[in-house]
């Protein structure tokens, strides 16, 4: 309930501060309570169900007057009795871990190299963006046919530099791929946001470093990095939260298969819930904890983004 | 040491060309598999041909396409202008005013963006079922307010903080009320990152899948959750989805490349400023 209640008591805490008359410490509230009404309408309500349903047994085919309330239950189930969804819970950890880091890395060299062109970085620039807005679900199904192992146009490359055909979307590399289209897709991310970081920088302490006859990693990790700190820790837990929540890419590569191999937290969520066996009220409880991995993160940025601290 | 410094300077060149290609090359192979015919469509080998329209023909005579793309451009306009409106009053809330616990609401707001649509949808999909809304327009625009309403507050609380408080005192003084002040004063100033914010919904609200995946079953089926259909068939009928992939892709794309300096903006909730 962290974030409902978080909510209440912002609410409550948006009173006015005493002293002030009536109508100007209220004039606010003229300007926020339409957007609080709808939001508490279309995402508090409907969170703080989510709660309630996770606590019942409803299922889609018994239907909702046919639900009774269960307590914990589902929660048992899932962390003694349910292998598939500490699977799950790893595979995303691992997801998370090796999309996150090598985003981070990879985006760093590419923000460096970019760094060093002069007439081509607009260009480039503009095209990095393309894999960001293209429609996940619709570009999923897209390299869902390059990956393809018979006709797919990634074996045929591999062909023309002598390779062998890799089976992409098999079990051993199913995960592997996913990966890899994770990368293509948000590396981007961390590329523009490192490139407007490094653009951004006074030029004074790299010349003071260059006079000193700093080599290029001292300079990179005693002044660059530390200076731009803040800015990487923002991209990496923006990256974290849409990393835990990934859904639509995977759904349209693989359906979180094959068997279950790719099968992440929130496929878990839909194959308990909608898809094999229509139990939502466990699928329920699988989503609660869901959002229970992401709230400290989102802690964390609250802190990074604060206006005051700046 | 110059020839040492031009080499180095061509090889990084040279990456990086080659890393946009990557980026670009699955939309460029979509278009290449939409303009192609069905035999050459699962032939990687062939990357020069006539192009035909067969496709394209297709997809929006035999398949549902008009419908989809009336329906996803439906809900997008009309979430994004509702979104926008209240975002904007929010944040000029925000921005103007101060009161208690200001930044711990205004983080917990942000927050709601963030929440996994993969949980939230599970409500959503009850409580709609229960007041019979599944599959309306309405619901899905409504229920996309949940991100885009935390969003636009976020963004347009940073540009209206950019603009001097003092533009809009003198218009209080010729006796504007703040309300009024703010759209006769304000809002025309903020203009430019007001249309910035509105692209940014709309590119999420195009793009959404999971919400619209389990809202919507065919009367008011969005573009993105046409995947489906081909998923379903033995044997994709690349050419067509592809054909569907363009259409829905390039309008986002254009309207991307527009908003391309405040792009990371917007992506970092306005901690990176361009």
């Amino acid at each position: 309930m962290g974030w409902a209640a978080a909510g209440l008591r912002g609410l409550a805490a948006a009173r006015p501060h005493p002293g002030d008359d009536v109508k100007r410490r209220n004039e606010h509230l003229i300007f926020i309570a339409p957007a609080l009404v709808a939001l508490a309408l279309v995402v508090i309500f409907p969170t703080i169900f989510l709660y309630y349903v996770s606590l019942t047994n409803y299922s889609l085919t018994s239907g909702w007057e046919a639900k009774r309330f269960i307590g914990l239950e589902n929660y048992f189930f899932l962390l003694f009795k349910d292998p598939l969804f500490w699977k799950s819970l790893w595979l995303t950890l691992l997801f998370v871990l090796t999309t996150v880091s090598t985003e981070l890395v990879l985006g760093m060299l590419i923000a460096l190299g970019l760094g060093r062109l002069k007439l081509s970085r607009r260009l480039i620039l503009a095209i990095i963006i393309i894999p960001m807005v293209c429609t996940p679900s619709i570009i999923g199904l897209m390299w869902k046919l390059i990956l393809n192992t018979e006709y797919g146009v990634a074996n045929y490359l591999l062909g023309l530099a002598g390779l062998g055909k890799v089976n992409w979307l098999g079990v051993q590399s199913a995960f592997t791929s996913v990966v890899l289209v994770d990368l293509w897709q948000w590396t981007p991310f961390m590329v523009l946001m490192l490139h407007a970081a490094l653009t951004s920088l006074p030029l004074e302490p790299f010349e003071a470093a260059r006079m000193d006859g700093a080599n290029a990693f001292q300079t990179f990790f005693g002044i660059t990095l530390p200076m731009i700190s803040r800015l990487v820790l923002i991209a990496l837990i923006l990256r974290l939260i849409d990393s835990i929540k990934v859904f639509d890419i995977i759904y349209s590569l693989t359906l979180g298969g094959p068997g279950t191999a790719t099968e992440l937290l929130s496929l878990r969520i839909y194959r308990i819930g909608f898809q094999h066996s229509n139990m939502v009220g466990r699928a329920s409880a699988y989503a609660v904890i869901m959002i229970l991995a992401i709230s400290p993160f989102f802690t964390r940025l609250s802190g990074l983004l604060n206006r005051n601290a700046k | 040491m110059t020839l040492r410094n031009k080499l180095g300077k061509a090889v990084v060149g040279l990456l990086m060309g080659c890393y946009a290609l990557l980026c670009f090359f699955p939309f460029f192979w979509m278009i290449l598999t939409s303009l192609k015919e069905r035999v050459d469509v699962i032939n990687p080998a062939v990357w020069t041909f006539k192009p035909i329209l067969d496709n394209y023909i297709d997809v929006f005579t035999k398949r549902n396409l008009p419908l989809n793309l009336l329906n996803s451009v439906i809900v997008v306009s009309t979430t994004v202008a509702a979104s926008v409106l209240l975002g904007t009053m929010a944040a000029y809330g925000f921005a103007r005013f101060e009161f208690k616990k200001k930044e711990s609401l205004a983080f917990w707001i942000l927050s709601l963006r963030m929440l996994p649509p993969m949980a939230v949808v599970i409500s959503f999909f009850i409580l709609g079922r229960m007041l019979r809304v599944l599959d309306k327009q309405l619901y899905l625009s409504v229920i996309y307010m949940s991100f885009n309403i935390p969003f636009a507050i976020w963004m347009m609380r940073g540009y209206i903080e950019d603009i001097p408080k003092e533009l809009e005192e003198s218009a209080w003084l010729d006796g504007c009320s703040r309300m009024r002040g703010l759209f006769s004063v304000v809002i025309p100033l903020v203009s430019p990152g007001l249309i910035a914010t509105a692209i940014f919904c709309v590119i999420q609200s195009w793009n959404e899948f999971t919400l619209a995946f389990f809202l919507t079953s065919f009367r008011a089926k969005t573009v993105p959750t046409i995947v489906t259909e081909f998923l379903s068939v033995t044997g994709v009928l690349w050419g067509e989805m592809s054909a569907v992939g363009v259409v829905a892709i390039l309008p986002i794309l254009i309207f991307a490349f527009l908003i391309q300096k405040q792009l990371i903006r917007g992506m970092t909730f306005g901690a990176m400023k361009e």
